[in-house]
């Protein structure tokens, strides 16, 4: 690792269980705020910081590399206790910031959130099955055009909220096991979602039903048993869809549903996005890894984390300048790449 | 005028006439003058100006004649010839005259420049006889300011005022009317007033000197009447005793320790007084004794003078034997060293008695050249213990009382003084000699009122009690709890050493049941190894990996399953919970790096040891901290996916109850176990 062995320093009782809190956090989610100059990392202690990622002056390569001489730049601006669980997901409109965690869903104002208030918006919980756990939210997708957040993890189902209302308007059920990760098609209105039962199913918004089922793990070029069947993240683009997880990640045409490219890829991935003509992914091991479409492994660019769980590109328009990839997962550390090349710094909780 | 030059110019033109006339006027001139003829004589008789008179005349006429004989010779004519003669024969006697006047005027000249000359030297040896006697005038004048300067001895004496002098002085010394006009007198007869005074002080002296030679006796004999005092007034306390004892009145027995506490130096009479006063106010298991050699410690506090003298009588010894021995430069460097590191010969012994009967014996020693105090430190038990291995270091007097307060390891002198004191005698710091002379913690020093400003050179150091009185307290308790959870730890390595972890009653809550992973493995380790091994890596790089830790190792098995744990056992256990890393051999090699469960694991431990500290003050939590990782295992084995390429039966069948098992984007397993029910959930 590239930092020295710091000084062991007599530490008190407070200090063990912070150090402590810090080498076990995880990172699961991240978003960009609506004005592109903050993102914002949940961690599974439920807290939500809110970091500048990069300098407002000038987001240049020598600005960033110059606010890695600065501390104090990498630290939170402001961090907040949203859950009481993890942090699972993160999704941002121009106003709002939504955030997931064990069975609710919360709404934040960006503009309370910068000026260091944290009080929430709305806390809603979808209409759960009683259980005797409450179900988790893993992924939380919003659609843009019917003004709505669909909302799917535990129990399987994927719950649709007006955000006009606020009510839960419909309930898509099919998976079998809980979900992971959603995907929007950017045309039909339909989603993709993917889950711990091995299927990729497809399904149609207006009709509100599922239209296509992707057995992942069946088809052998990408199967791996020992992996399990999950899968873990989910992307789409037009007709293509590439998932991954424990089969290998792989490409797929959708109209056909073939796999038509699989990247060799040993270790499960917990993050996929098409990014410009290459494909992103990330996962367990410290690398962001790049592919060619036609499955070449472009490039892998490691991070200071053991294994990945998300990525997040900076792409709002309001910030050209703030263009960033950020990576996070199971340390307390967010990697900043200001161009795909390497790593550029870290902001750390 | 006119007349005379007439006359003269009379010879002369008959002169001019003819030459034969000439020469008988020069033969006839000696007989008419003298013997000889003399024109300087002639010189002397005749005036300058009647021959300026004539060189003008003479002139003239040569001017007329040569006039003439120009006009003759312009005119022409047969006489002019004989005419011109004439004029000529003239104007060679005007020449002639001319010649003798040139002549006169060249004497005069020489005469006039050697009066000239004669006149000059006398000028100068009359200038010459000027200088000598100026320069005699001067040095007289500078014999004279001399004199005036001279500085006479009486003007340094203090005299008495001129009008007290008049006013005191008996008449025959003043004698008023000669000195009144008089200074010299008058200054003469002052000294003679001032003689005869000092005359008679020195006389009272005399007498106030014998005055107090007479006290003096005196108080002798008062002191020898005093002291013969004190051995009737011993005699009187040693028939006394009986009766003190028969009454059970101990007076004598703390008046003797409080005068042996009044030899200890500052830092231990103030530790020896709070602990005292804090035994009696608030513990009555505290018992404080003063050990050592009073007699050593009074030598020490001897009066100035004899130490004085005892230094350079050990200044001459130290010469006799280097003179005998020569030792080399080593040995005088260590006797150096021993003389800096001494102790005082009393030390202070604080006894401190816990719950179960087991007593921590701490020893407090000043040392005296460095102004810090260290402590040694033994604990001893009701009942014999039977060591394990691996608690070897659990109750060593080295470790026992390591870091009680954060980071305070003792293995430094806390007096930043001390740095150059080392330098000086080629110490290079005080951690080869702590276990010699015991550990100069911080606390030792603020229990003994000493207090040293961090970063300061040469702090001012005084005893102060009322730093060691705000200590106290916290102190003693700390030193109990500390000896506490030493002594639980070292029964639960006894038992941990035979594969058994003991899980006291009150905390079976906290696991299952049926628990079938087992601890085959408790060594200890030395931090090095800890450090190398590959999966501390974070931990090491937090800086929580301090070598005044303790490290163990410890391996969990099931079936083909071994789970290797690396321990940091702080030494502020069980305030500061042990620290847990986790190695899974099982299908390959797992850790916190390449399996997110691993992970969890050790957060389950580490983070979330609260839940597992059990009943006050928390000595459990080790022992269920190994307990809960077995646990772990059981879940993590059971829980794992079965491969269906692999043909025959899961190795571990699931016998956990489980609601599910992966949940979140990092399929984590439920590790969570809910005590009545019995199942396992996630966190």
């Amino acid at each position: 690792m590239e930092r020295a062995v710091p000084p062991t320093v007599p530490l008190g009782q407070m200090e063990v269980f912070q150090a402590l809190q810090r080498l076990h956090m995880t990172i699961f989610s991240q978003c960009f705020s609506p004005c592109g100059k903050f993102l914002a990392a949940g961690n599974n202690y439920g807290q939500i910081a809110i970091f500048r990622h990069s300098l407002p002056s000038a987001c240049s390569l020598s600005a960033a590399l110059s606010s890695e001489a600065k501390e104090e730049s990498k630290k939170p601006i402001v961090t907040f206790q949203a859950h009481d669980g993890p942090v699972y997901s993160m999704v941002s409109t121009d106003r709002h910031l939504f955030s997931a965690g064990d069975g609710e869903v919360k709404a934040w104002l960006w503009a309370e959130i910068l000026k260091k208030g944290c009080k929430e918006l709305w806390c809603r919980q979808p209409p759960y099955r009683t259980s005797l756990e409450v179900p988790e939210i893993n992924a939380l997708l919003l659609v843009p055009k019917e003004n709505s957040l669909i909302l799917a993890g535990g129990d399987c189902q994927l719950h649709t909220m007006d955000l006009e209302t606020g009510t839960f308007t419909r309930a898509l059920r099919g998976h079998t096991d809980y979900i992971h990760c959603l995907a929007l098609r950017d045309r039909n209105p339909e989603v993709l979602s993917g889950g711990e039962d091995g299927t990729v199913r497809l399904w149609d918004l207006r009709m509100a039903k599922e239209v296509q089922t992707i057995e992942v793990y069946k088809h052998e070029e990408c199967s791996r048993p020992h992996n399990g069947r999950w899968i873990g993240c989910l992307a789409t683009d037009s007709d293509w869809m590439v998932c991954g997880g424990g089969p290998a990640l792989t490409l797929w045409h959708l109209r056909s549903s073939t796999p038509t490219t699989i990247f060799p890829m040993w270790a499960p991935q917990k993050h996929v996005t098409f990014y410009q003509d290459l494909i992103l992914s990330a996962g367990q091991g410290p690398c962001v890894n790049q592919w060619q479409l036609s499955g070449e492994l472009k490039a892998q660019v490691p991070g200071s984390s053991p294994g990945l769980l998300s990525l997040s590109l900076n792409q709002q328009p309001a910030a050209p300048e703030c263009k960033v990839l950020t990576a996070a997962g199971n340390s307390c550390r967010v990697d900043v790449f200001t161009n795909l090349g390497y790593r550029a710094f870290s902001l750390s909780f | 005028m006119s007349s005379e030059s007439s006359k003269k110019r009379k010879p002369k033109v008959i002169r001019s006439d003819g030459a034969p006339a000439e020469g008988k006027r020069n033969r006839s001139d000696p007989e008419q003058e003298g013997k000889y003829y003399s024109e300087e004589a002639e010189v002397d008789l005749r005036d300058p100006g009647r021959d300026y008179e004539l060189y003008k005349y003479t002139c003239q006429e040569l001017q007329r004649l040569m006039a003439e004989i120009q006009d003759l010779k312009s005119r022409g004519g047969k006489d002019a010839a004989v005419e011109i003669e004439d004029r000529r024969i003239l104007s060679c006697v005007h020449f002639m005259t001319l010649k003798k006047l040139n002549r006169l005027a060249h004497i005069r000249l020489k005469k006039g420049r050697d009066q000239t000359h004669e006149a000059k030297q006398k000028v100068d040896a009359y200038h010459l006889q000027l200088q000598n006697l100026l320069y005699e005038v001067m040095h007289l004048q500078k014999e004279i300011t001399k004199c005036l300067e001279f500085k006479s001895k009486h003007e340094e004496i203090d005299l008495v005022s001129v009008e007290e002098f008049y006013q005191e002085a008996p008449p025959d010394i003043s004698k008023a009317e000669i000195t009144m006009g008089d200074p010299h007198q008058q200054t003469l007869a002052r000294l003679d007033w001032e003689l005869e005074q000092r005359k008679r002080l020195a006389e009272q002296y005399r007498e106030s000197l014998s005055n107090k030679e007479k006290i003096l006796k005196e108080i002798e004999v008062k002191k020898e009447y005093l002291s013969s005092l004190q051995p009737r007034l011993n005699s009187i306390m040693q028939a006394s005793l009986p009766v003190q004892e028969y009454l059970f009145m101990p007076f004598d027995q703390a008046h003797k320790q409080y005068e042996t506490a009044r030899h200890l130096p500052p830092p231990l009479y103030v530790l020896f007084v709070q602990a005292t006063a804090y035994g009696q106010a608030c513990d009555k298991t505290l018992s404080v004794a003063i050990e050592g050699s009073v007699d050593e410690a009074k030598a020490l506090f001897k009066p100035h003078e004899e130490s004085q003298d005892d230094e350079s009588d050990s200044d001459a010894e130290e010469e006799q034997t280097t003179k005998r021995r020569r030792p080399t430069l080593g040995v005088q460097l260590d006797d150096k060293r021993k003389e800096m590191l001494k102790r005082h010969p009393l030390s202070v012994m604080l006894d401190l008695k816990c719950k179960d009967d087991s007593v921590l014996h701490l020893t407090f020693y000043y040392l005296m050249n460095l102004n810090i105090m260290t402590v040694k430190a033994r604990v001893t038990t009701a009942t014999e213990l039977i060591t394990p291995i691996s608690a070897g270091d659990l109750l060593s007097p080295d470790s026992v009382l390591s870091c009680l307060y954060p980071g305070d390891h003792g293995k430094k002198t806390p007096n930043p003084a001390n740095q150059y004191q080392f330098d000086k005698v080629g110490i290079l710091t005080l951690r080869d000699y702590v276990l010699d002379l015991g550990h100069p913690y911080l606390w030792v020093q603020k229990l003994g009122g000493l207090h040293f400003p961090k970063e300061q050179p040469q702090p001012t150091v005084i005893a102060d009690h009322s730093l060691s009185s705000s200590h106290m307290e916290t102190t003693m308790k700390l030193l109990k709890t500390r000896v506490q959870s030493r002594l639980a730890l070292h029964k639960q390595f006894a038992s941990l050493e035979h594969g058994i972890v003991p899980v006291t009653s009150d905390c079976h809550y906290l696991f299952p049941a049926k628990v079938v992973s087992r601890l085959v493995k408790w060594v200890t380790i030395a931090h090095e190894d800890y450090v190398e091994l590959h999966f501390t890596k974070d931990i090491v790089e937090a800086g929580l990996a301090g070598d005044t830790n303790l490290y163990y190792m410890a391996l969990v098995e099931r079936g083909t399953a071994k789970l290797q744990a690396a321990v940091v056992l702080n030494p502020g256990y069980s305030s500061i919970p042990p620290i847990f890393q986790l190695c899974l051999n099982w299908k390959g090699e797992k850790t916190n790096s390449n399996d997110d469960n691993i992970r969890a694991m050790e957060s389950e431990v580490n983070v979330c040891y609260k839940e597992l500290c059990g009943p006050r003050p928390g000595h459990q939590l080790l022992t269920n901290q190994l307990q809960r990782l077995c646990v772990l295992l059981d879940v993590y084995l059971e829980t794992e996916i079965h491969d269906d390429s692999v043909e025959g039966p899961k190795e571990f069948p699931q016998e956990k109850m489980c609601l599910r098992l992966f949940r979140g984007p990092s399929r984590m397993k439920p590790f969570k176990y809910n005590h009545p029910q019995g199942f396992f959930s996630h966190r």
